[in-house]
């Protein structure tokens, strides 16, 4: 396949990225405890998810935190099963998209379900996991 | 309002391409793009660079293609909308002769996605969403994207795993036409429904590969372009829009909102309907990308695209027939160059220059739809003869 000649750099480049988390640190504390929080703007009213600490509506900059509850409906799904290079450990999973009670969604892996009974529909929780480092993640888990 | 015509296209082989440089392999597509626009290239006002990057080792491709092209001293940038960093580039390029800043300026697509092993490029793809929330604790994959997609389209309307491997067959039976194209053999169904899952509902025969390629395009103010050229291919309507990083912020999951916004504005300015349109490319990165666009598209009604593939109404000798260059999926998807490919397709198409995959032209207009991500970025362009 490679039969034409190649220049293999010996020069590499290790890319890891330090994200700064202070302004939604109320949200992992509280996933910590079990808890899926968000952001709610002070000025017009509208919760985000993700968290963020401006409004992207009314770019206001004043907030409070609201819980979001754990209880989620799947929208859809899929079951990954060629994982990117970081994830070569990992094996197979699947990753929902679900519905809060809010009318928010979010997106996760979905844990403990049986590939076949996957569906549209199907009543989901939201389960906080320690993702090691001090930095937890959430996944949904069937109710 | 005065106007702006692709008078120059140039295009390369696409696939693994370990022949040649990222330099040598845009040079390609320059070379052939400036010959047939018939322009000395120091007349040549803006180099738009549409290039995703990030697989090949040079950092400021823009600056490195035109070095070795000869173009240094033109006006230049790279852009990146994604996958649709060539429509992108397309449309910066249109803008700047719009605008009355040059006569002359080219598009140009270019990406080298094979210098790096396969699964660092499905984890840099992967990457294109929102990281924090998708990427770092979750691992997104492009096939991923799209199948979240695929399944919603499959609960709601009814379109099955057949539908989707049926866009594939058609891709690689164009494909087999295009002596550029990365795949250039038939397929049939069973073979397509039968490879192995990489994100499910979505098979290998499912996904765009890999690809290494470039494309070009030249453009030319109105007064210009009639003297360039007998068949000058007019830019008539650009739309383009956008949506958010989050897939979990989108209402739905059956279509692309956009590209249908995108679409509204192209078809708008243009002054034309769906069904004026004699030929188009759509954006089939997947084969679920195809059957949503004919939908985003105002080809057919929401929730009909599976029933548009099945009669083979986007065939030769269909209703409107899409991706005759046998798509991203046959062709190959070099991320930057593909907007670009799609303009040069179109392009021939309207010249009748399309030889064995060439579309009946009733009404002299074609379609690109181009998108970046998964519907993060949307740009449709509508071309005509006249
Ligand atoms: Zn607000």
């Amino acid at each position: 396949m490679d039969e034409n000649p190649q220049l293999h750099s010996r020069r590499t480049l290790n890319l890891r990225f330090d994200i700064p988390i202070s302004k939604t640190q109320e949200f992992w504390e509280a996933l910590k405890k079990g808890k899926l929080v968000s952001t709610k703007c002070m000025k017009c009213g509208n919760v985000s998810f993700p968290p963020q600490a401006d409004c992207p509506k009314c770019m206001g900059g004043e907030f409070e935190w609201v819980d979001l509850g754990t209880d989620a409906t799947l929208v859809t799904f899929t079951h990954v099963r060629v994982t990117p290079a970081s994830f070569a450990a990992n094996g197979p999973y699947t990753i929902a998209i679900a519905e809060l009670e809010s009318g928010l969604k979010a997106l996760a892996w979905l844990e403990g379900a049986e590939q076949q009974s996957v569906k549209p529909g199907m009543k989901l929780k939201v389960a906080a996991r320690d993702g090691g480092e001090g930095n937890p993640y959430y996944v949904f888990v069937p109710a | 309002m005065s106007r702006v015509a692709v008078v120059g296209i140039g295009h390369s082989r696409f696939g693994k391409r370990t022949d040649v440089t990222l330099g040598e392999l845009a040079f390609e597509s320059i070379k052939q793009a400036v010959d047939d626009a018939g322009v000395d290239k120091g007349d040549i006002g803006n180099v738009v660079v549409g290039s995703a990057g990030g697989w090949y080792e040079e950092s400021l491709p823009a600056v490195v293609v035109n070095e070795y092209a000869g173009l240094s001293g033109a006006g230049t940038m790279r852009v990146e909308a994604a996958c649709a960093s060539g429509s992108a580039a397309v449309k910066a390029a249109y803008n700047s002769i719009m605008s009355g800043e040059t006569d002359v300026a080219m598009a140009v697509g270019v990406e080298k996605m094979t210098e790096v092993d396969t699964p660092t490029s499905v984890e840099l793809i992967g990457r294109a969403g929102s990281y924090v929330w998708e990427f770092e604790n979750y691992g997104m994959t492009f096939p991923a994207y799209y199948a979240l997609y695929a399944v919603a389209h499959m609960n709601k309307f009814g379109t099955t795993e057949e539908d989707l491997s049926r866009v594939s067959v058609k891709a690689h039976r164009y494909g087999a036409m295009n002596p550029l194209a990365q795949f250039q053999k038939e397929i049939t169904l069973e073979k397509a429904m039968g490879s192995p899952v990489v994100s499910w509902p979505l098979k290998l025969y499912d996904a765009c590969p890999l690809s290494d390629g470039s494309a070009a395009v030249v453009l030319a103010s109105e007064e210009l372009a009639k003297k360039l050229s007998d068949t000058p291919i007019w830019i008539k309507g650009v739309g383009y829009s956008s949506d958010t990083a989050n897939l979990s912020r989108r209402d739905d999951y059956v279509g692309l909102r956009a590209a249908v916004s995108a679409a509204a504005k192209a078809y708008a300015m243009a002054k034309v309907a769906p069904g004026d349109v004699d030929v188009a490319t759509a954006h089939d990165c997947f084969t679920i990308a195809e059957l949503m666009a004919y939908e985003d598209l105002g080809f057919c009604k929401k929730g009909e695209a599976a029933k548009m593939i099945r009669e083979g109404q986007t065939e030769i000798g269909g209703r409107i027939p899409v991706n005759l260059d046998g798509g991203l999926k046959a062709k190959g998807h070099p991320i930057g160059a593909t907007g670009v490919s799609m303009a040069v397709e179109i392009t021939k198409q309207l010249r009748g220059e399309a030889g064995k995959h060439q579309a009946p032209i009733r009404n002299g207009v074609g379609l690109v739809h181009n998108i970046g991500g998964t519907g993060h970025y949307a740009y449709v362009t509508v071309l005509s003869r006249d």
